[in-house]
């Protein structure tokens, strides 16, 4: 328990410190940084569309940070998740499409949510699959995946999947009866962020309450000694990228059917990047996950804001420079505390005289 | 078609230089995650720089230069810090994106008209560009290119013939045995990481110096990255990156040969076969020569 505590308040400490330094280097544009985050901060507070935009900014996100913490627990590394976005979006737009005027919303929202997962499954399982069976490196494939895969996109964009007027590389767009429910008129906030949080708990339960979740940590820790005490290491590598993917791909659910609802070119194109971090920050806590991606979403909406105030000229893409300094100020922070908890526990070895 | 292998060429020459860069580093047990945005912070400083002194070579200095301060970052936290590689580099690379657009427009404000630099002359070489064919295609190239041609057998004869080759891949294979004959495991890591910055940047400088003659955001758009996995594909050998960049920059061009027009063939299963490759290569290939310790922090306490 002191344990997490120490987790929140170093992260905490270092968001804030990042955003501080942040706000400083806005000292180079000739403006007052306080007076600029006062007057963004205002705008999207007393805005309920704008803090609407949070949430939706941040639904994609919880499921792509599921998908790398996911892993990430049984010591593996799935840095494809865009990859398994990418495959996530282009099942829930062909299923939208082909079924959207002959299905019920309902049942056919259900298709989606299970034809998303699945195809994100399937990608992140090979990957699993290969490092099982062929002792394959899985940061390698998982990351040329995602440009298989985006190629592959690409592909249908320009083929059987473009638009009936044929002149983008996009699809068409879906109809109403496909979108997934708004739950905050005024907003843009649809039924997925709820999916995105029940997911977060879901992931939770799974693998802190349950066998299966034991045998990922524990296969994580160390896999021989898991070995040792009966788990297959082999068997849970390619459920947790089962998993993994499946998670990324329902990300393809909120994205086609909650925001875009059409498929294009170079669809959400940092998204599995961005989870990464996100997963760091919450520290692969699926919980965390959860609020890490609403600070992110939040940031981004803080960037688009600033970038937006009249007469000063702040770039939009303020938003990576203060996304990259909070990630590098939160991964300095955990070399700090890793230090300062060996340093407190050697005092105590010192102390009762071992 | 001439045209079409010169430009692979061309094309091929940051890539090489990305690779290199990334095997040496990588022999260490360091990946460098960072390599697309040390590419593209070094895409900018070579135009800022370029820019503000109007001469070019400053301007590949100041490329050089940004690569290394962004690879002091990436190496403080890894090595120093021992953080996870996969991602202090996923946190860089976003944030070089932010800094290289920030800083732009604090310098330049919001130009009118896009800014631009003259870029690296063609120098044919003497004798050399006049043979048929070969010519045209290999010796009619900007100085980067032939920077690339050289550092083939030097870094081959580096790795593999001295001493210095032989701490750098002893260090990524037992860094145990390199800690007990005295050698700083850490500051070798330290000084590869930051040697492969300054070639990353100069890799990056050529979209804007050598190419472009302008600086966008997008300007990389993942060719760091695919420095990074010719590092994988070509077996962490720099003979192996040479033939790796080859693949990549002969899917490209051929790719590019079919585009013209609109038709069926599916160019784009062209431009995915080197990752395919790759993929099948980590997987099937049994003389996979992976670091042992690649990505693993090295700490004398355990």
């Amino acid at each position: 328990m002191r344990k997490k505590v120490n987790v929140l308040l170093y992260n905490t400490g270092a968001v804030a410190v990042g955003l501080l330094i942040s706000a400083c280097l806005l000292l180079f544009m000739d403006v007052n940084p306080a007076e600029v985050c006062a007057q963004t901060l205002s705008k999207i507070v007393t805005d309920k569309y704008n803090l609407g935009e949070v949430l939706v900014k941040a639904t994609p996100l919880i499921f792509t940070s599921l998908a790398f913490a996911f892993t990430y627990k049984a010591n593996l590394f799935n840095i494809g998740a865009q990859g398994q976005f990418l495959m996530g979006s282009i099942v829930a737009v062909s299923l939208s499409l082909a079924l959207q005027d002959t299905v019920p919303t309902a049942l056919l929202l259900l298709l989606v949510l299970v034809g998303s997962f699945a195809a994100g499954a399937a990608v992140g399982g090979l990957i699993g699959a290969a490092k099982a069976k062929f002792s394959a490196n899985e940061f390698l494939v998982s990351m040329m995946s995602t440009y298989v895969v985006t190629n592959f996109m690409d592909y249908l964009l320009r083929t059987s999947l473009q638009e009936t007027k044929a002149e983008y590389m996009q699809t068409d767009a879906i109809s109403a009866g496909a979108y997934l429910p708004n739950i905050l008129p005024g907003t843009r906030v649809h039924l997925g962020f709820l999916l995105a949080v029940a997911a977060a708990v879901l992931v939770w339960v799974l693998l802190s309450k349950t066998s299966l979740g034991f045998q990922i940590r524990a296969v994580g820790r160390n896999p021989f000694s898991a070995e040792l005490g009966g788990i297959r290491a082999s068997r849970i590598y390619i459920i947790a990228f089962l998993i993994s993917g499946g998670l990324a791909g329902l990300a393809g659910l909120t994205e086609i059917n909650g925001v875009q609802h059409m498929l294009l070119r170079d669809f959400n194109a940092s998204i599995g990047s961005y989870g990464i971090g996100i997963a760091i920050l919450a520290n692969g806590n699926p919980i965390g996950c959860i609020f890490a991606s609403i600070l992110f979403g939040f940031l981004n909406i803080m960037g688009t804001t600033m970038g937006r105030l009249p007469g000063l000229s702040i770039p939009a893409s303020i938003i990576e420079l203060i996304e990259g300094i909070v990630m590098i100020c939160v991964i300095i922070s955990y070399a700090l505390r890793g230090y300062m908890e060996n340093r407190s526990e050697k005092q105590r070895m010192r102390k009762a005289g071992v | 078609m001439l045209n079409l292998l010169t430009r692979a060429i061309m094309m091929s020459t940051p890539l090489l230089l990305g690779a290199l860069a990334e095997v040496y580093a990588e022999r260490t047990g360091m990946m460098i995650c960072a390599i697309e945005g040390i590419f593209l912070i070094g895409a900018w400083g070579g135009f800022v720089g370029a820019y503000l002194s109007g001469s070019l070579a400053l301007g590949l200095l100041a490329a050089v230069a940004a690569g290394i301060a962004m690879a002091l970052v990436y190496a403080f936290v890894t090595v120093t810090l021992r953080q996870q590689q996969v991602v202090t580099g996923t946190a860089l690379n976003i944030l070089a994106v932010g800094v290289c657009a920030f800083f732009q427009r604090v310098l330049f404000g919001v130009p009118t008209t896009p800014l631009q630099i003259d870029t690296l002359p063609k120098l044919p070489v003497p004798l050399l560009s006049r043979i048929p064919l070969l010519g045209e295609i290999f010796f009619q190239q900007n100085i980067l290119t032939y920077l690339a041609y050289i550092l083939i057998p030097i870094s081959i004869f580096v790795l593999y013939k001295t001493s210095l080759g032989l701490t750098i891949r002893s260090t990524g294979e037992n860094p145990v045995a390199v800690d007990v004959a005295g050698i700083n495991v850490n500051r070798v890591r330290f000084l590869t990481v930051l040697a492969a910055g300054g070639f990353g940047g100069l890799a990056g400088s050529f979209y804007t110096v050598g190419y472009l003659g302008m600086f966008t955001t997008s300007i990389i758009g993942g060719r760091g990255w695919i420095a990074f996995a010719i590092c994988f594909l070509g077996n962490w050998s720099p003979k192996g990156a040479v033939l790796g960049t080859l693949a990549f920059g002969l899917a490209d061009a051929i790719s590019v040969y079919f585009r013209t027009g609109t038709t069926v063939f599916p160019t784009e299963l062209i431009i995915a076969l080197p990752y395919i490759l790759t993929i099948v290569l980590t997987i099937f290939r049994s003389n996979f020569q992976v670091p042992a310790k690649l990505g693993v922090p090295y700490s004398k306490e355990n």
